[in-house]
């Protein structure tokens, strides 16, 4: 028995696109048309309210910075989309990041040794050496992901909590090893000076070319291809997707892989960027936004839905909301940045529900849960805004929330009440 | 919770009034009213989709109506959620499990309103005694500190009755609760609503199953298409009017096996046992041999946990890979290790548990419909749009499925067009056999009549077909053999004309030998 009744298709019916998979014409979906809209509206809200209006000054300074940071958070939240699209989570992103600069750096270390230590270039071969060792370990890391989820069964969530910690303090342990072994001191860092990692830290676009490149060949992977369709089966209902015959381990290796090989492949950028890799806090944490922009771009965590294009716009609403508050507090972005993508987080998947709770009749603020919920909110507003712009704004900021979630309270009060009389 | 009484004999224990739902795009009920007289047992019946469930939601406070009005022991109510519902007398089983799987079945049976002791802490002790009791007045043996999660569907549904009956509701509707029970278990469940009824409970009861109807209800109500047709006594009307009703249309549906003919042997399985360690049993199922051949349908009896879905699966390669015995096809001895492997070899299997174990309710029907040949909807390697709606189109006509076209979402179809995009997905693959695990189970008249050709076809086209069921009639309309197992053992084999259902529910709980 359905819950609802069907609609009941009529003979010569006109096809009705509903599949949520994929929809016929445009490339995006109304809620991520909402997100471009969110992207354009912080960026516009950012210009006039920064005193030193640089979005308008100085744009491409400003486009340059969110471009980098986008395209080192946007490669590996593709492939944090694809393993949560497919049903599972990988928490070790960050750990990956680490271990894979890691790895490159300490590969040129050992076939170039002089060269690394007197900051000389030292070849392409070893460079590409260095870089090939690094997507080997991600795709070693992946393949010890899938073990430990289909063979030894472990939830993905413990899997990739052990080697999140696990793999950190193995990067900290190969690093200080090698430089123990290949130069006169050991050390938690190797710096990497090669003219072609300095090549790819001054050339902004070169991380932007590999991200867009990446997105679009993952978007054609998950909607075009048979182990696309498979992995959105998987998440979407694996008990079914194994009786269909798929073979839901291997999908899940992919996955895995995929994962962990973006993983490795950003922590490459993170090297080039920062001309150094430093296992101890190389993409620390990391992990949460890549989630995070995959959820804000409209993945479920449960699995089986989302896109590549929802993530790639979720990716940049993050930086872009990062760099507008940072332009706009004219503080260090990295204070707030946990801060915001928290509140964006909150803000994106309860925009998205915001249809069910008018329609469904349910309360944002409901009994005595919503009571204490007011002042709490409204304290952490006036918090926050006081530590960003001083504590008169501060006081304001927090008033502010008082009276409107106060209002908001009241108002539906009001219509829980009117629904009740005017049902008999 | 106590038993309400009625306020006063004469008045009716239930009186619905023009009761209107819209959900999105559709109108689920169209001005319908209704009235229980108090100790009534009130069948209401109608398709899927016909409004019977969503008028109960609304009764039992999980939806609110649109417009109409509701009197419950004459004073109007309007229930803001079950809670309200159940203080006002009114419990309802539902027929999706709305069970915890990690709680014991005593919590379940209590949750929500669990017995405290003084000290305010969960008095477990006093739980279980009163859930084993309940369990014991549905005649089943349910160990109330199972993990409720560990029992079958249809000692599920058994808790969830007993759960209701916790309330001592003096109103009780049931939502289809046979529908996932065995005969002997539904014949269990007829007792404790005549128990119930004894007691001068009100009993509102929708189910499919015209036998049942006509055996409990006093007086039946049919809806179809969210609008009341008809509310007449019992003994006013016969089976065939009720369904004429329901569909619109007067159904025949008569024995579909006559005149096939079997072809070559293509499954031989001989002495399939599946160990069930930690079980007292020890087995899931015990030394079963059978025969299929092409052209054939062979029909697999038996009562819930009786092995008849672990048997499938064993030949399908889903079950634990520990199974000994051996299955043989064409005469080749196989073991297959993965459901794959059997796909490629050309059996399909259409699992019991629609929503569980084959739907995929985030894809649309195309792609639910062209899942397992996805080989063939591609072009220069990468799927394709336009050939992936070609690809749907011969199983969707096949099938009959009735969908507003292939990118409809597949949550949108009832539960008979769902079954028959499964039954489609496979026949892409194109099998040579056919294990079909209850594929009409809680499907409406209309679309099982339906169904019943289309495997009757299907089997006339070559394909050996191996048929389970929870209700015997369609084992005797469809099947050319029925095997009867009972606690995973095989206990008798049937031919078509000499089964009978008291043969095979003999055959079913005992164990005599063939």
């Amino acid at each position: 028995m359905a819950d609802a009744p069907p609609p009941q298709p009529k003979p010569g019916a006109i096809p009705r696109p509903a599949g949520r998979l994929l929809r016929p014409g445009g490339l995006l979906r109304s809620g991520e048309w909402a997100l471009l809209g969110a992207i354009l509206a912080a960026v516009a809200l950012a210009t006039l309210v920064d005193s030193n209006h640089s979005y308008w000054f100085r744009p491409l300074e400003s486009l340059r910075d969110i471009a980098r940071n986008t395209a080192l958070l946007g490669i590996f939240a593709l492939g944090a989309a694809v393993v949560i699209i497919a049903g599972g989570i990988d928490l070790a992103a960050g750990s990956m990041i680490a271990l894979s600069g890691t790895v490159c750096a300490t590969t040129m270390l050992a076939l170039a040794p002089e060269a690394m230590t007197a900051f000389r270039p030292v070849g392409p071969v070893v460079v590409a050496a260095g870089c090939a060792a690094s997507l080997l370990t991600g795709f070693l890391v992946g393949t010890l992901h899938a073990w430990l989820i289909t063979a030894v069964r472990l939830p993905p969530f413990i899997a990739t909590l052990a080697t999140l910690v696990g793999l950190r303090s193995l990067a900290r342990a190969l690093c200080e090893n090698a430089t123990a072994a290949f130069t006169p001191t050991k050390s938690a860092l190797i710096n990497v000076a090669d003219p072609l990692f300095k090549a790819i830290r001054d050339n902004v676009w070169i991380p932007v070319a590999v991200f867009a490149v990446l997105a679009v060949v993952t978007w054609m992977l998950l909607t075009r291809t048979v182990l696309g369709r498979h992995v959105h089966a998987l998440g979407g209902n694996e008990q079914a997707a194994r009786l269909a015959g798929i073979r839901t381990d291997a999908v899940k290796w992919f996955a895995y892989c995929f994962g962990a090989m973006t993983a490795a492949l950003a922590g490459l950028f993170y090297v080039a960027n920062e001309s150094v890799a430093a296992p101890v806090n190389q993409g620390r944490g990391h992990e949460l936004n890549a989630i995070a922009a995959a959820v804000v771009g409209g993945c479920s965590l449960t699995g089986g839905v989302g896109t590549i294009p929802g993530t790639v716009l979720g990716a940049i609403f993050l930086r872009v909301v990062i760099d507008a508050v940072s332009k706009v507090i004219k503080t260090g972005a990295d204070v707030y940045e946990g801060l915001i993508v928290g509140i964006v987080v909150v803000f994106a998947v309860t925009f998205a529900q915001v249809g069910q709770l008018a329609s469904g009749g349910r309360r944002l603020l409901p009994g005595a849960l919503g009571v204490c919920a007011i002042p709490t909110l409204a304290t952490f507003t006036g918090a926050v805004v006081a530590m960003m712009s001083g504590r008169l704004a501060g006081a304001a900021a927090g008033i502010m929330a008082l009276l409107l979630l106060s209002g908001l309270r009241v108002w539906e009060s009001r219509s829980a009440r009117a629904v009740a009389r005017s049902a008999p | 919770m106590t038993a309400v009484a009625p306020a006063s004999p004469d008045c009716s224990a239930i009186v619905m009034r023009g009761i209107t739902k819209r959900f999105p795009g559709v109108v689920a009920l169209d001005g319908v009213s209704l009235e229980v007289k108090p100790g009534e047992c009130h069948a209401i019946c109608g398709e899927n989709g016909a409004g019977k469930s969503t008028l109960m939601k609304i009764l039992s406070g999980v939806d609110r109506p649109d417009a109409g009005t509701i009197e419950v022991h004459g004073s109007p109510v309007a229930f803001a959620g079950t809670g309200d519902a159940e203080r006002a007398g009114v419990a309802i089983i539902h027929q999706e499990l709305a069970l915890v799987e990690d709680l014991p079945v005593a919590a379940n049976v209590f949750l929500g309103r669990e017995l405290r002791t003084r000290l305010g802490l969960l008095d477990d002790r006093r739980m279980e005694a009163e859930c084993h009791r309940l369990l014991r007045s549905l005649e089943c043996d349910i160990d109330p500190r199972a993990r409720t999660g560990s029992l079958r569907i249809g000692d599920q549904q058994l808790v969830e009755i007993a759960k209701a009956l916790a309330l001592e509701a003096s109103i009780v509707v049931m939502d289809e609760p046979t529908s996932a029970l065995t005969e002997a278990e539904s014949a269990r469940l007829e007792r404790t609503i005549a128990g119930l009824r004894a007691r001068g409970t009100t009993i509102v009861y929708i189910s499919h199953k015209m036998d049942e109807v006509f055996r409990l209800a006093d007086r039946i109500t049919v809806l179809r298409d969210g609008r009341h047709v008809a509310t007449v006594h019992r003994s006013d009307t016969d089976q065939r009017q009720v369904t004429a009703w329901m569909v619109g249309r007067d159904l025949a549906d008569g024995e579909l096996a006559g005149g096939r003919t079997p072809g070559a042997r293509v499954l031989e399985i001989r002495g399939l046992t599946l160990p069930w360690p930690d079980h007292p049993r020890g087995h899931r199922i015990a030394d079963v041999s059978l025969d299929l051949h092409a052209g054939e349908i062979v029909g697999i009896a038996g009562l819930m946990g009786a092995g008849r879905t672990e048997l499938l699966e064993t030949i399908f390669g889903a079950a634990e890979p520990n199974w000994t015995g051996e299955i043989r096809l064409d005469g080749r001895p196989v073991r297959f290790a993965h459901p794959a492997e059997a796909r490629a070899a050309g059996i399909a299997l259409v699992a019991e548990d629609r929503k569980r174990l084959g739907l995929f309710a985030d894809l649309d029907v195309a792609a639910n419909v062209s899942l397992c040949a996805l080989g063939d909807a591609r072009r220069a390697g990468l799927l394709s749009r336009s050939r992936e709606d070609a690809l749907v189109a011969g199983p969707i006509r096949d099938t009959g499925v009735k969908a507003p076209g292939p990118r409809a979402a597949i949550t949108g179809l009832s539960g008979g067009n769902q079954q028959k995009c499964i039954i489609g997905r496979w026949l892409l693959t194109r099998p040579r056999i056919l294990l079909l695990d209850d594929p009409t189970r809680g499907i409406d008249v209309g679309a099982k009549a339906e169904l019943h050709r289309l495997i009757d076809r299907l089997c006339r086209q070559g394909m050996a077909v191996l048929l389970t069921s929870s209700e015997l009639p369609e084992l005797l309309t469809l099947a050319d053999r029925i095997i009867v197992l009972a606690e995973g053992r095989r206990t008798a084999e049937f031919s078509r004309a000499e089964a009978t259902e008291q043969q095979i529910m003999e055959a079913a709980t005992g164990y005599a030998p063939t």
